[in-house]
């Protein structure tokens, strides 16, 4: 039980990452340059930009429990399990980011989640 | 799309070199305490090398996403699975079982559909445009 409720947080706050993350870059907009000082002030843009910072936030939230439950659980069940993430964060890009995704896109993801999950069996 | 699969390219060939550095690191220390892993680890190269190449991939990552949709770069993105797996049968010489190429072959087919549902949307949205030229 207590291994099922740290994956669900470990799924969710990756998903929240990979949106906040998007949506934070979205808001500094499309990268089109190469130009060292211009790509330097894209940067400071970017860790300050809220949205982004909230990502990083999430994302360490996904790294420090995965850490956690790892110290009970076997890397074999908590590995594939992760996986779900893969449908969790296109949901995200779906329902907060307003993303469309075709019907083609979906079975990609889903054979992408299942390869995921078959690699990290033992 | 081009553009896209540009960045993501090397953002998946730094991260899973990064990982074979990382892993290539903690093997040669092996089982010790871990209050005294991490020190241990940090006295090598071999481990900075892997951490700074984690962190080019995630910044081109990062960048993709500027741009792109999150729901194309994240399954794009799970190709370092593949590339994962192959490093380690070939640089680390790990075991890889029949299971394992299954998974490859799985993501390898779901990355190329997530590829052409990029493709399409790419051609839907052109002929978009065109049509509201002709209006």
């Amino acid at each position: 039980m207590k291994t099922a409720v740290l994956i669900a947080l470990i799924v969710l706050a990756d998903s929240a990452g990979d949106v906040f993350l998007t949506r934070g870059m979205k808001q500094v907009g499309e990268i089109r340059t190469l130009n060292p000082r211009l790509l330097l002030s894209i940067g400071r843009r970017v860790i300050s930009n809220k949205s982004f910072l909230s990502g990083i936030f999430f994302m360490a939230i996904t790294f420090f429990s995965f850490l956690v439950v790892l110290s009970w659980a076997d890397l074999s069940l908590v590995f594939p399990a992760k996986s779900l993430v893969y449908v969790t964060s296109t949901l995200g890009a779906k329902w907060a980011l307003k993303e469309t995704i075709s019907s083609q896109r979906w079975g990609g993801i889903f054979l992408v989640c299942l390869g995921v999950a078959l690699i990290s069996l033992p | 799309m081009r553009k896209t699969i540009l960045v993501l390219i090397p953002a998946i060939l730094s991260q899973a070199a990064g990982n074979v550095f990382l892993s290539m690191r903690m093997k040669e220390i092996g089982n010790s305490h871990w209050l005294t892993l991490f020190p241990r680890a940090l006295e090598s190269p071999t481990l900075w090398l892997g951490t700074a190449l984690l962190i080019v991939s995630f910044v081109l990552f990062a960048a993709a996403l500027s741009w792109a949709d999150l729901s194309f770069v994240v399954p794009a993105v799970s190709m370092e699975v593949v590339v994962n797996v192959v490093f380690a049968s070939y640089f680390l010489q790990e075991v890889v079982s029949l299971t394992r190429w299954t998974g490859v072959l799985f993501i390898s087919i779901g990355v190329i559909l997530v590829l052409r549902s990029e493709r399409q949307k790419g051609q839907r949205a052109r002929e978009e445009i065109l049509r509201s030229g002709q209006r």
